[in-house]
């Protein structure tokens, strides 16, 4: 069911997730286009997010923004990133100035996340939650894999001692799926929606960022599923739900992003996740297991947790006969 | 045993349909312009070259661990394939010299398959290739029917009609004489041979007299469908079922079930389809390999360009990069339940009921290979009727004829509900 509708306020908006945002000319949604799209987000119950600029918006915008309950996205370098509760670094900064507070996304290369293991991890200790989106996941080879099979051990190594110091730093990666009962995917075009400045609906920013030539392969990648004007129209949209993903509905690495714009781009299909995402997802799973198991023997921890199960495969697919 | 007691039925394929095929596409000319045909890119610049080919078939080989199969089908298809008969000679001399060099296991078990609209069978260059290959070769020739059946879709082309002006309908020159000349030199060769009948809604009128004719033909075995494209008329269904009706009589009262199978009528659809137990895929889409001749992979023929009407070709990689093992993820999990609507869940007549992958995909609202078309519901469901009173008839015939219902249909194998006939 739709619970969030996002909302990018300009173009030039950071990403916060798998997709590039390469647009550099600033493109604000009008006025009017914002207070439609709240008034949508209102009467569909929705909870609204704002991605913010780098820029100052006009005075008239802050209004708007502020007159509906809503969470805000903003870039390390935007003048929202203070107010903003979710701080998005695009690329690592060693030198930036972490709020113990604060919830950060950090979007990385894999080749960064391997080669600033030790300074990335010292974040964990400083900030309240780190979401790290690795932004080139569907490039991952099979020596990429051991090296972020080791990247996770480091990372597990640091968290365990947090843990038993008593501090309970978040790392997506790791204590998510030590959390979760269930899937917690990010469901783009079943839970959540984005609104872009043109006024369209799209899955998610990355459909609506995809320069108009985008295209892998089986047509333009920029897509829209309706507009304020006509409605909300997601055609075949039961295949944007977990129920209809073949390999995802079967699968308990369930702190895995599952992302429909990266399955369309690898295999197709957004119902479908390539190998590499899959086998990235459990490597964070099964390092997650280990986690839990080394916080254990130093005491009680999430007694009502099950452990998390011992899995011979790291990606469903090889194991697809076995459901 | 009494012969009374037989029932013919069709032949689900070689090795029961486990083997690999391997579609080489490798002319997209022919000599016709069929209106049924699904290939709305056919043209006459895109031939395959040797070279291409023998990329191809050392990628193939080289890779076993993507082709597990015991058993290999190589097929080759156009257009018409025999327009190509010296490339295709060579291809095959170079594919049984490779198998055998690299001591691949399928050098004792392939096949090479051909559909051929027939007209230059008794040529002597096919001939020459029929009598160095007729061991491991399968080879069907299109016939639709009656002349006028034949003769009303599957018509020559025109010089016009390449540059894009349709022929008024007296103009058009039907190929059935050209065609039911090679069929007694196919039938010495092949005598198990099988045809294969493509339906359209102008075809419904001339369905029951089609069949009988080509089993007067001597060809035992009528494979015969609807086109799963949106084509229907309001009525045709019914049509369609008093045609089949009419020939469930005359199959029935003559007795041609003993020694004639014709694939509308079996026992195993109209039936509803468990959610679990039942929820195969209907066509081997990504578990076969096409290769047209640029060297794309795909995985069927109607994800190439040339078959689709208004989507992107649908490639899963290429000889120069291999295959895209990503590409290929979401046919191997495609299953029944995730593609159908609710309506062919529930349906109680479900089983039989087929769809083509590509057409699916060419159909659907989003590029997707998972919106499942169904432009044939109507016609299944007449089939379904039709089928219904066949067997009826025929089981009461056998008892009145002192034959256990039992031992009657014995004969009819039920493996699976997913006959494969695309
Ligand atoms: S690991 Fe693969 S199968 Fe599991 S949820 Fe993620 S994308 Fe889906
Ligand atoms: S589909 Fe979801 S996970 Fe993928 S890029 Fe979009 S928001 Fe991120």
């Amino acid at each position: 069911m739709l619970q969030y509708l996002i909302i990018q306020l300009d173009d030039t908006s950071t990403s916060y997730c798998h997709y590039y945002n390469g647009k550099r000319n600033r493109n604000l949604i009008s006025i009017d286009t914002l207070k439609s799209g709240i008034m949508f987000g209102m009467k569909e119950n929705l909870m609204i997010q704002y991605i913010l600029p780098d820029y100052e918006l006009p005075d008239e915008y802050y209004e708007v923004l502020e007159s509906i309950d809503h969470s805000k996205i903003a870039s390390s370098g935007s003048p929202y990133a203070s107010v903003a509760d979710v701080v998005v670094l695009n690329g690592w900064n060693k030198d930036y100035a972490f709020d113990i507070e604060g919830v950060y996304v950090l979007r990385v290369d894999k080749r960064t996340l391997f080669e600033k293991t030790s300074e990335i991890l010292k974040v964990l200790k400083e900030c309240a939650r780190l979401n790290i989106v690795i932004t080139d996941v569907e490039k991952f080879s099979d020596a990429d894999f051991e090296t972020y099979k080791s990247v996770l051990d480091s990372f597990s190594k640091e968290l365990e001692a947090l843990y038993v110091a008593g501090k309970t730093p978040q790392l997506n990666l790791l204590t998510d799926r030590m959390m979760l009962d269930g899937m917690n995917n990010c469901n783009a075009g079943s839970d959540s929606i984005t609104l872009a400045p043109d006024g369209r609906f799209y899955v998610c920013p990355a459909f609506y960022l995809a320069p108009d030539d985008e295209d892998y392969g089986l047509g333009k990648s920029k897509v829209s599923v309706g507009s304020l004007a006509s409605g909300l129209d997601i055609k075949n949209p039961q295949l944007y739900r977990l129920s209809h993903a073949p390999l995802c509905r079967n699968c308990d690495a369930y702190q895995c992003k599952r992302c429909v714009w990266l399955n369309r781009k690898t295999t197709y299909e957004v119902n479908t996740p390539s190998h590499e995402q899959c086998v990235v997802a459990h490597l964070e799973r099964n390092a997650s297991r280990a986690l839990l198991m080394d916080i254990r023997k130093h005491g009680t921890f999430l007694p009502e947790k099950e452990d998390i199960k011992e899995i011979s495969y790291l990606d469903p697919f090889d194991v697809r006969k076995e459901w | 045993m009494e012969k009374n007691d037989e029932i013919k039925d069709v032949d689900r394929g070689w090795l029961n349909g486990a083997a690999k095929t391997i579609t080489f596409i490798v002319t997209k000319d022919c000599q016709l312009a069929c209106k049924y045909c699904y290939l709305v890119g056919k043209n006459e610049n895109e031939r395959m070259t040797l070279e291409t080919a023998k990329k191809a078939v050392d990628y193939i080989l080289d890779n076993r661990s993507f082709f597990k199969e015991e058993s290999v089908i190589w097929e080759f298809i156009g257009g018409e394939p025999f327009l190509e008969i010296e490339l295709i000679e060579n291809i095959c001399d170079y594919i049984k010299i490779e198998m055998f060099r690299r001591n691949h296991p399928w050098f004792n078990s392939y096949r090479f398959n051909f559909s051929t609209n027939g007209i230059n069978y008794h040529t002597s260059k096919v001939q020459n290739f029929i009598k160095k290959n007729w061991y491991h070769l399968s080879l069907g020739i299109t016939i639709d029917g009656t002349k006028r059946k034949h003769d009303l879709n599957r018509i020559w082309k025109t010089k016009e009609m390449e540059m894009g002006f349709q022929p008024k309908p007296e103009d058009e020159r039907g190929s059935y004489d050209d065609v039911v000349r090679n069929i007694p030199l196919w039938l010495s060769q092949f005598p198990k041979a099988a045809t294969k009948v493509t339906i359209s809604s102008a075809d419904i009128p001339y369905i029951k007299e089609s069949v009988l004719h080509l089993y007067s033909l001597g060809i035992h075995e009528v494979n015969i469908n609807v086109v799963y494209e949106k084509v229907w008329k309001e009525g045709d269904d019914v049509v369609f079922e008093n045609q089949l009706v009419q020939l469930a009589d005359e199959i029935i009262d003559n007795g041609y079930y003993q020694d004639f199978a014709c694939s509308f009528f079996s026992e195993t659809i109209g039936k509803p389809m468990d959610i679990h137990s039942d929820n195969r895929n209907w066509c081997g889409a990504g578990r076969m390999l096409s290769i047209d001749a640029h060297g794309n992979f795909y995985p069927c023929t109607r994800f190439a360009q040339y078959s689709l009407r208004s989507k992107k070709a649908r490639t899963i990689g290429n000889i120069g990069n291999g295959i895209d093992l990503n590409k290929v993820r979401p046919f191997i999990v495609l299953d029944r339940i995730l593609q159908s609507p609710q309506e062919c869940i529930d349906c109680e007549v479900a089983s039989g009921c087929g769809w083509c992958q590509g057409e699916n995909y060419d159909a659907a609202d989003t590029p997707t290979a998972y919106q499942r078309a169904t432009a044939i519901c109507k016609m299944h469901k007449a089939r379904v009727r039709a089928n219904n009173y066949y067997w009826n008839k025929l089981y009461r015939k056998l008892e009145h004829e002192g034959v256990a219902r039992e031992k009657a249909v014995k004969h009819v194998k039920s493996e699976s509900s997913n006959t494969i006939n695309c």
